[in-house]
């Protein structure tokens, strides 16, 4: 199974970033979206069949949460597995977006811990390129 | 050093050296000291605390930091340069303030933004780290509003 993967957020480098950490991890992809905003997320969600969602809280236009909660409440995407990818520290916070049945990764984070945070999510087995890794565990993003 | 500055450091080097991959420094030497200013960002937030993070950056390393957080040798176009120094400050600004309150409280951040004037009007910065890259340096400024 391939996973269409939509990754959303206002950092060009974030997302080159996310998206290269994703063909490190040798999860079986199939296309891969970008958007800037919550609300260009939600116009790829509306135009394209999207199997996981990776998606900032703090960004212009419309915010990761707001994001979110258009999708729990829209039925053609309630069920859309979502990570989100954030600096955001407040215990409090993370409870809210866990709440709504997201995952949850902090940046930095490492490739390891994205790419398991996505197995955990989707049940989708992979491998990793076999020069993809470092003994210690390759990049910290 | 204050827990303010302590907090400040902390989540700075951090972020240099786990996002940029670059070795950091706690003194300067003259070189890093001289360097002049590059480009700076600045982050607003408000929160149990109001204000904004800014990060200067001094002697041309930025090319080296976004290739670093790209995993490219080359260094990428100016644009996400300038952008991997947004995205800096926003990893320093998301760790450091719940640092500072305690971990229940929520901030919310806007989209860091590239600042041509640095001065402040003369105000001084809060709480202030200021650390070695390669041949230059990163100040780390964190300005509290009054009413915080």
């Amino acid at each position: 199974m391939a996973l269409n993967v939509l990754v959303v957020d206002d950092s060009a480098i974030m997302r080159r970033m996310i998206i290269k950490t994703l063909r490190l991890s040798g999860l079986p992809l199939g296309e891969i979206y970008e958007a800037g905003n919550g609300q260009e997320g939600l116009q790829i969600l509306h135009d394209h069949w999207i199997d996981l969602a990776l998606v900032d809280i703090n960004m212009p236009v419309m915010n990761g949460e707001e994001m979110i909660n258009q999708v729990r409440a829209n039925p053609e995407t309630a069920d859309l597995p979502i990570a989100v990818v954030s600096t955001e520290s407040s215990e409090m916070r993370i409870e809210m977006l866990q709440q709504k049945g997201v995952e949850f990764v902090h940046k930095p984070f490492t490739p390891e811990s994205l790419s398991q945070t996505i197995v955990k999510m989707t049940g989708v087995n992979h491998e990793p390129d076999g020069d993809s890794a470092s003994p210690s565990g390759g990049y910290d993003f | 050093m204050s827990q303010m500055e302590t907090a400040l450091r902390q989540a700075a080097v951090m972020t240099f050296e786990e996002l940029g991959f670059l070795f950091t420094t706690p003194e300067l030497n003259e070189q890093q000291r001289n360097a002049p200013v590059d480009a700076a960002v600045s982050v607003a937030f408000n929160g149990p605390l109001r204000g904004h993070l800014m990060v200067q950056v001094s002697g041309d390393w930025l090319p080296t930091l976004a290739a670093n957080m790209l995993g490219e040798d080359e260094p990428p176009p100016p644009g996400l340069q300038h952008d991997a120094l947004r995205e800096i400050a926003n990893v320093i600004c998301g760790n450091v303030l719940p640092a500072i309150t305690g971990s229940r409280e929520v901030f919310y951040l806007s989209p860091p933004q590239i600042v041509e004037d640095t001065t402040q009007n003369g105000k001084p910065p809060t709480a202030a780290a200021h650390i070695g890259l390669e041949g230059g340096r990163a100040d780390v400024l964190l300005f509290l509003d009054e009413s915080s």
